[in-house]
């Protein structure tokens, strides 16, 4: 706990003068309060202390118990010191345990700044702090904004090479990371069935599709019908089978597809990413080809709800004068 | 003390701008103003609107305006019948397309040679007349984005071939009478396997009689009056024979020219003297129609027949085999848009000229098959222009599993819905029994489908080589397209092929 002589507050006010423009409300209390506070300086610390943790907002905690600290017993002290000063720096910042870590995680990349890098990609997965989770964890309302450039920091440290990352680096990070994996529970990799089918899901638009891929010579029958007949546009056909012909796998497979919901064109690319799938059960390798194919991304925009007062999701009526 | 009230802030109150849009006063006297509000003049541009004259008056001439309709100038329509020619023009040729140079005409030598399989065979130009007159092209078929007319040789091609060559010259084969219903999807080619009947038969000098579209005959559009006093129920359609007996002379002229009646036609007003030819003979109902059912009656008789009456053997050459060919059987299905004196609607199978062709379907009477002298009835239905007849549906399944050797007595011969009150008409019309004269075959049913690879690809390359298509013809871009087309349905791959794909 920090003790303030009214040398400490002038310098901590200068300090904030700085930083913060000159407001009038800060400057009359600063020239009125320094001499008062000079004779009851732990009363004063109470207070400025208490509205900054009362203003801290907990939304997704429960309320931390903030209790004033007690006050020092000059009798158990050693020595008395000349002058006390706070344990951190950014004592007097508006969150300053956020402020503390951050400079240790900067101190840190500092440090290690040297060491080899892995593409981001290659990096262990790490399920960081959410917003909500690290304000409790920190105990302040830390912005949103500021806590985006400490998980930047952060992944930054994620990407040292593994094996020759320091184990201070790693106990480090594994403090901002929440609690279990969250992603280690993936789902069992789909395979083809012992009758040689791989099957793959696909959504788009109001449509729901479900493919089925055998080995075959290019046949594709969609809710029992041909191609020509489920899609009388070319376009469609050639988006239903897209993720074939882009892995030129046309004439490898046989396509047997359920579809329902929506129009012509959601049913269409609806197949498009229930076969792409279908074809990753087959040939797991084809994953970067398809992405480039751009039969990996799931679109996922949906109709936009209709709202009261509005002719549909965003058209107002029309304005008459009376 | 000093006052807090900041006195430069007097000077920038908002009484500038408001001054600066007004319009710039004549009066140059200007007072210094002493209010901090700005000036509010009145818009010497707006008129003031008086709320009294807003309306109409009293008693003032009140009418609603109505607006004159204007005249606009329209571009005289085009004279009767022009537009119906445009529509129904059949375009054979197109001098843009490039010559494919080493392309075979269908001949009699070549239609069944199975190793032309897959490739485009030329219809010969002498024989475009013919088709014409039987109307075998029809409008929307593409004819037009090639150098001239062709048709790729595919399995059922071949097959066809074979079994027109052996009708024809086989002596095993002779007087064979092959009976079937072509269905399948749309634009697999079922016209157009007419067609290629149509020209073997030519070549092979057949007679052809053909009813290109059946719906013309069920629209009402053709005049119809009922057959005789004694056959109330039945009904002829004089305009519709006639144009029929037009269509056949004019195609198979020069089959029919050399042959000469064979018996006495009573039934004629009249009586056809020896050694009347068969084109003269039909040419009476032609000029006249109202006689046009009885001359093709006996046409028919003639057509059909295998030996000459007593008196008539002088002039009596052998009958040719026949081909008929029907397209869109299932508008005989149902009931016609004509009315009888009850002024209810006529069903198809009342009609003289549908009965009879649907009569074909049936075993020959009299120990004689439905056409003696050997043939084919090739009776195709649409799937565009198709109407559905629940009836025609339960027929056909029956045909097949008639074909698949189920028998009509077992459980599994497939039977109509309860209560779907099926036509029982219909399902007489393609109820065959197996005939008793071992030369003519049962009804069958032959489903038409894709073309393999291979077809397609000759028809891909036939695309390139015309011009139509600058694209290298590989292996998996056939494969690619075949599988567009629905698994190689033709009318598809058709259109992937004449669309016009411009590479960067």
């Amino acid at each position: 706990m920090a003790w303030q002589t009214p040398n400490g507050l002038v310098q901590a006010m200068h300090l904030i003068r700085q930083t913060v423009p000159l407001r009038p409300v800060l400057q009359r209390s600063m020239l009125s309060a320094s001499p008062v506070l000079s004779a009851s300086s732990t009363t004063t610390t109470t207070t400025t202390r208490l509205p900054r943790s009362l203003s801290s907002k907990r939304t997704y905690a429960t309320q931390l118990e903030v209790t004033a600290a007690p006050p020092i017993d000059f009798d158990t002290l050693r020595t008395l010191p000349a002058r006390l000063v706070p344990v951190s720096p950014s004592y007097f910042s508006g969150s300053p345990k956020f402020i503390d870590h951050q400079l240790a995680l900067e101190h840190m990349l500092a440090e290690n700044l040297s060491l080899p890098i892995v593409e981001s990609s290659q990096a262990p997965r790490m399920a960081w702090f959410k917003l909500a989770q690290f304000r409790d964890f920190v105990g302040e309302s830390v912005p949103t904004k500021k806590y985006k450039r400490l998980i930047k920091l952060l992944q930054r440290l994620n990407r040292i090479d593994p094996k020759l990352m320091p184990d201070n680096v790693k106990e480090t990070i594994h403090k901002y990371v929440r609690g279990g994996n969250p992603y280690a529970n993936k789902p069992a990799p789909a395979t083809v069935d012992e009758m040689g089918r791989a099957r793959g899901r696909g959504k788009r638009k109001s449509s729901s599709a479900v493919a089925f891929l055998v080995e075959g010579e290019g046949e594709v029958r969609v809710n029992g019908k041909t191609l020509v007949e489920a899609f009388p546009r070319v376009h469609d056909r050639e988006s239903a089978t897209w993720a074939l012909r882009s892995t030129s796998r046309l004439d490898k497979y046989n396509v047997w597809a359920q579809v329902q919901g929506g129009g012509t064109t959601g049913q269409a690319e609806a197949i498009t990413l229930a076969v792409a799938r279908a074809l990753m059960v087959h040939e797991p390798a084809l994953k970067p080809v398809l992405r480039r194919a751009g039969v990996i991304t799931v679109d996922a925009r949906r109709v936009e709800r209709k709202k009261p007062g509005h002719v549909k999701a965003r058209k107002m009526p029309t304005w008459v004068k009376r | 003390m000093v006052s807090s009230f900041c006195w430069s802030c007097l000077t920038r109150l908002p009484t500038a701008s408001p001054r600066a849009m007004l319009p710039p006063t004549l009066t140059a006297q200007r007072v210094a103003a002493f209010h901090t509000s700005g000036t509010l003049l009145a818009s010497p541009l707006k008129k003031k609107a008086n709320p009294q004259s807003s309306g109409p008056g009293y008693r003032s001439k009140q009418g609603v305006k109505l607006k004159k309709k204007k005249h606009v100038e329209r571009a005289r329509p085009p004279p009767v019948g022009e537009r119906r020619a445009l529509r129904k023009r059949i375009v054979l040729s197109n001098p843009n397309a490039l010559e494919v140079a080493d392309m075979q005409d269908i001949s009699a030598d070549n239609m069944v040679d199975s190793r032309l399989r897959g490739t485009i065979l030329g219809l010969p130009v002498p024989m475009l007349d013919q088709l014409r007159a039987v109307q075998a092209f029809k409008p929307k078929q593409g004819w037009s984005i090639f150098r001239r007319p062709g048709t790729v040789t595919r399995r059922e091609t071949l097959e066809l071939g074979r079994l027109i060559d052996g009708i024809s010259d086989k002596p095993e084969d002779k007087g064979k009478v092959v009976k079937r219903i072509i269905t399948g999807p749309k634009g697999t080619g079922k016209t157009v396997h007419l067609l290629q009947a149509m020209s073997m038969a030519f070549t092979k000098e057949w007679v052809v009689v053909t009813v290109p579209e059946c719906q013309d005959l069920v629209l009402a559009n053709t005049s119809y009056a009922p057959l005789s006093d004694e056959n109330p129920h039945l009904y002829v359609q004089n305009q519709a024979i006639a144009a029929l007996l037009s269509r056949t002379v004019t195609a198979n002229k020069n089959v029919l020219y050399k042959l000469k009646v064979s018996r006495e036609h009573s039934a004629l007003k009249s009586p056809v003297k020896p050694g009347t030819t068969l084109e003269d003979l039909a040419n009476l109902g032609i000029q006249d129609p109202a006689t046009a059912w009885p001359v093709f009656q006996a046409l028919w008789t003639e057509l059909t027949a295998t030996s000459p009456a007593s008196g008539f053997e002088k002039d009596f050459t052998p009958r040719p085999p026949m081909l008929v060919a029907v397209d869109g059987l299932a508008h005989w299905m149902k009931d016609t848009k004509y009315r009888s004196a009850k002024f209810e609607f006529i069903h198809a199978h009342d009609l003289v000229f549908v009965q009879h062709f649907l009569s074909l379907l049936q075993p020959g009477k009299n120990q004689q098959s439905a056409l003696p002298n050997g043939g084919l009835l090739l009776y195709a239905t649409s799937a565009s222009n198709n109407p559905s007849v629940y009836s025609l549906d339960v027929a056909l399944q029956r045909v097949a599993a008639r074909q698949e050797g189920v028998d009509p007595s077992s459980p599994d011969y497939p039977a109509p819905v309860a209560y779907s009150n099926p036509d029982q008409r219909v399902l007489a019309a393609l109820d065959s029994p197996k005939s008793s004269i071992p030369t003519e075959g049962t009804l069958e049913l032959q489903k038409i489908s894709g073309v393999s690879r291979e077809e397609a690809r000759g028809l891909m390359e036939y695309f390139a080589r015309s011009g139509l298509l600058r694209q290298q013809i590989t292996e998996e871009w056939v494969n690619e397209k075949w599988t567009l087309a629905g698994g190689g349905v033709i009318g598809e791959l058709e259109k992937l092929g004449r669309r016009l794909t411009v590479s960067a």
